[in-house]
């Protein structure tokens, strides 16, 4: 009964939206609006050589006669683009040399949300606890990178998207837009002319990186949109396992963030990467404000036997719309999703994933499960696709939606599409509500029904749980708790 | 965007295509670039349909021309749509009323006795309050034909509406049956087989919208496809706001016996209500080799294994068929579909 006392003390001690703190310091920002101008603004500002500034053109005539998607199972109102601050950064004269530089403010902001920078206080922690290298981006730039020189020993390059730019353009030119396009959709080709930071990550052959790297988003500005890019190159037979997390301060305009990641996986490597997304939901009762969570997230399996997993505990945003896919191009490569999605008040996620087998005896696995409360909606929507050249492609998907109350809506959208003999695809999925039958068992053995609720929610998404690493784990299970509080009665 | 409304106004731009969601595996403008001319009238015989010796009364549709047949819609009906003109377009309306309490086993045969031809037929169904109704729908198109049906089916409280489809594709084909369930102790039952081989294409279409408390929906469709075939499979199970103790469950199963054919699959689950019990389960692949192995083991030629397979694949939703007479016709137009013996 450990893990029902523990989310019980967690629902108790804390508020609703624990991060929705916002943070006064001295923050240089671009004109509102965008404008070719802007673009130019923001290459400018990080010094950029001319072939990132010409990419970034490119990428901003392309968007302006894109179209906005409607397909996805989602309302708001039109997004302005020209209402919105394309960077915000906080003001320095140059860029921190070390952490004794950044602004302590800043760091006060990364010790209330419990984001270890400091080096020295993670290694003074409890000994043989789990180390991570830290990449905090703040609004549009990259604040701080930890571990950098421990992880250079190693050849591990961690940095921050500006930062490789300049240091390892060789990298980034080859790589950078060739997993997602940038005319891929609407919000990639928005964040190719915007992008201002991001984290970097360069993995060489046969390394398996040493420590967890993670990278931490804060929306900080208000009226502001953040426009990460992060792109990760596991080389053969490397392996690094990446975590991220976000949050925003709690506003009644509703901010944009639409983020771009880019996997490469080389022969034999493997990447791990994992999400907790809490951004700011809304307000629970009027449904105003909350951060509107566009991302494109990809990866190629380019290399042959490569791996990748994607696991999400998607909690926060008043919209999401996200689907990180598995490019199955190598022979022998897989890729898995395991995610959670836990909508409430007036929260609206269409979120899965898309398998593209192209390669020969590619494996892929989908496990989504969709928690719905409150008056909010949440989509599962997934392809898998197998080439006619994916012979002996093997894809298994099981989602499942629980629905808590009778206001809220749970979709399934699978797409499945077989063009050869030789694969085999599984799909199942269920929608069902809190069985009544186990509220009433728990509740006659003590359980309160918020403690109940929890209690069944948790054995719900356990499987998925299991995927996640430790410290993340034990986060997402609180989140989960959290984020549904008050959906019962 | 339908076909209909193409053929009646000579619109090609209002054919479905692949930009629309629910047609992006059913493209129509992209292969119709002329509309044929309307079929011409039929003054000559008419063979007999499909299910000749079962029906009682028989309404015909010939060219998309209505010739024969009482409003009857109570006991064993035939309705046939037959195509007898060579590339030229038809197009059909039909509405049925079936009165409270009243028994009706529809039995529906679109036959293309011609090549090439491009056919759309629409279909109302009115099913009152406790009455039952089995529709059973042979689709044999020529090769080259464009063929799209279309069902909408209203169900009162307490009506049985059961459905199954047996189709070979033809060159775009779409049965579409669009159910509006009131709940209300209502029981649907929608099942499909296809079958394609050559460049054939078969989309099956079924959307169920569930308005009221208490209703049952169950579905299966199973399908084979070979050589350059393309089977489509789009289900949709809509439980509206306050469709409580809605028991939904879809299936949907095929195999893929060539590497060049494809299989395209949307099972959705739309819920508004908490109270429900909605699932859905989809599986593609090829036949298990143990089984072509183990019979080939026991002197059966692995074509004829094959067959004897498939049959036993699709027979379950043969078997789901009430109508006696009914199922024995189905079940040796698998096996004639299969090349294996009954």
């Amino acid at each position: 009964m450990a893990a029902v006392k523990e989310t019980v003390e967690t629902v108790a001690a804390l508020e609703k939206y624990e991060h929705g703190f916002t943070t006064d310091i001295a923050q240089e920002f671009a004109p509102k609006g965008l404008s070719e101008d802007i673009v130019r603004f923001i290459s400018a500002k990080k010094d950029e050589p001319q072939w990132m500034l010409d990419w970034r053109l490119e990428a901003y005539r392309r968007w302006l006669e894109l179209e906005e998607p409607t397909w996805a199972k989602v309302n708001f109102p039109k997004i302005d683009y020209q209402d919105s601050y394309y960077y915000a950064a906080p003001s320095t004269k140059e860029g921190p040399k070390s952490l004794d530089e950044v602004d302590p403010e800043i760091l006060a902001v990364y010790a209330k949300l419990g984001i270890p920078l400091k080096e020295q206080e993670v290694l003074a922690g409890v000994e043989g606890a789990p180390r991570y290298a830290v990449d905090a981006v703040f609004d549009s730039v990259s604040v701080v990178t930890t571990f950098k020189k421990e992880l250079a020993a190693v050849g591990v390059i961690f940095c921050s998207m500006s930062e490789a730019i300049r240091e390892h353009p060789e990298l980034v030119r080859q790589y950078l837009g060739s997993v997602v396009p940038t005319s891929d959709n609407y919000f990639a080709c928005l964040n190719s002319a915007v992008f201002s930071d991001g984290s970097f990550v360069y993995i060489p052959p046969g390394v398996r990186c040493p420590m967890e790297l993670s990278t931490y988003f804060r929306i900080n500005a208000k009226d502001s949109g953040q426009f990460e890019r992060t792109l990760i190159i596991a080389d053969k037979g490397a392996y690094c396992s990446y975590l991220e997390g976000c949050t925003a301060p709690m506003r009644d305009e509703n901010q944009l963030h639409a983020a771009v990641v880019e996997l490469v996986l080389l022969d034999d490597a493997e990447i791990k990467y994992s999400t907790v997304q809490n951004w700011y939901p809304g307000d629970p009762e009027t449904g105003k404000g909350g951060i509107y969570n566009f991302v494109t997230k990809r990866a190629d399996c380019r290399g042959d036997r490569s791996k990748v997993s994607w696991t999400q505990v998607e909690t926060g945003s008043a919209i999401t719309w996200k689907y990180p896919s598995c490019v199955l191009r190598g022979e022998g490569s897989s890729g898995e999703f395991y995610s959670i999605a836990v909508t409430n008040g007036h929260q609206q996620a269409d979120t899965g994933t898309k398998m593209i087998h192209l390669g020969a005896n590619t494996k892929s696995r989908i496990v989504a499960k969709g928690i719905s409360a409150g008056k909010s909606t949440s989509t599962y929507r997934g392809l898998v696709s197998a080439h006619p050249k994916a012979k002996g492609a093997r894809n298994f998907t099981q989602c499942d939606s629980l629905l808590i109350g009778k206001t809220c809506a749970a979709h399934t959208v699978p797409y499945i599409e077989a063009r050869n003999g030789q694969s085999v695809f599984e799909h199942e999925a269920t929608t069902t509500r809190l069985s009544d039958d186990q509220l009433f068992y728990c509740q006659q053995r003590g359980l309160s029904q918020e403690e109940a609720v929890a209690l069944l929610v948790n054995g719900f998404v356990k499987d998925v749980l299991q995927q996640l690493p430790m410290e993340f784990a034990v986060e997402a299970q609180k989140l989960v708790a959290i984020s549904l509080e008050g959906s019962v009665g | 965007m339908t076909l209909s409304t193409a053929l009646k106004t000579g619109d090609l731009t209002a054919l479905p295509s692949r930009r629309d969601e629910d047609w992006r595996w059913t493209d129509l403008r992209g292969l119709l670039r002329v509309l044929p001319p309307a079929a011409p009238a039929h003054d000559g015989e008419i063979p007999a349909g499909p299910f000749a010796d079962l029906a009682s009364i028989e309404t015909v549709f010939v060219n998309g021309r209505r010739m024969a047949g009482a409003e009857t819609a109570s006991g064993v009906v035939a309705l046939r749509f037959v195509a007898l003109a060579e590339k030229a377009s038809q197009a059909a309306n039909h509405a049925l009323v079936v009165k409270p309490g009243e028994t009706l086993v529809l039995l529906e045969s679109h036959e293309g006795r011609a090549a090439g031809y491009v056919s759309d037929v629409t279909l109302d169904i009115a099913v009152g309050e406790g009455a039952s109704v089995e529709r059973i729908i042979l689709v044999e198109d020529d090769a080259e034909a464009i063929n799209v049906v279309t069902a909408e089916v209203d169900l009162a409280p307490g009506a049985t509406y059961a459905q199954t489809v047996l189709t070979s594709g033809a060159r775009r084909q779409r049965i579409e049956t669009r159910i509006n369930h009131p709940g209300a102790h209502a029981q649907v039952r929608l099942d499909g087989v296809y079958l394609l081989d050559g460049q054939r294409h078969a989309d099956q279409t079924t959307v169920v919208t569930h308005a009221g408390v208490d209703g049952i929906t169950s579905q299966l469709t199973k399908g084979m496809v070979a050589d350059q075939a393309r089977g489509v499979f789009q289900g949709r199970i809509v439980v509206s706001p306050g469709a409580d103790q809605t028991d939904a469950r879809m299936g949907h199963h095929a195999l893929i016996l060539s590497d060049r054919a494809e299989i395209d699959a949307k099972p959705e689950l739309l819920i508004f209500a908490d109270d429900v019990s909605c699932a859905h389960g989809n599986t593609i692949g090829a036949l298990d080799d143990e089984a072509i192995f183990y019979a080939r083991q026991r002197g059966i030629p692995e074509t004829e294994a094959k067959a004897m397979l498939t049959v036993a694949f699709v027979g379950e939703v043969v078997e789901r068929i009430e109508h006696e007479g009914a199922r024995a016709i189905a079940a040796a137009w698998v096996a004639r579909k299969l090349g294996s013996p009954t």
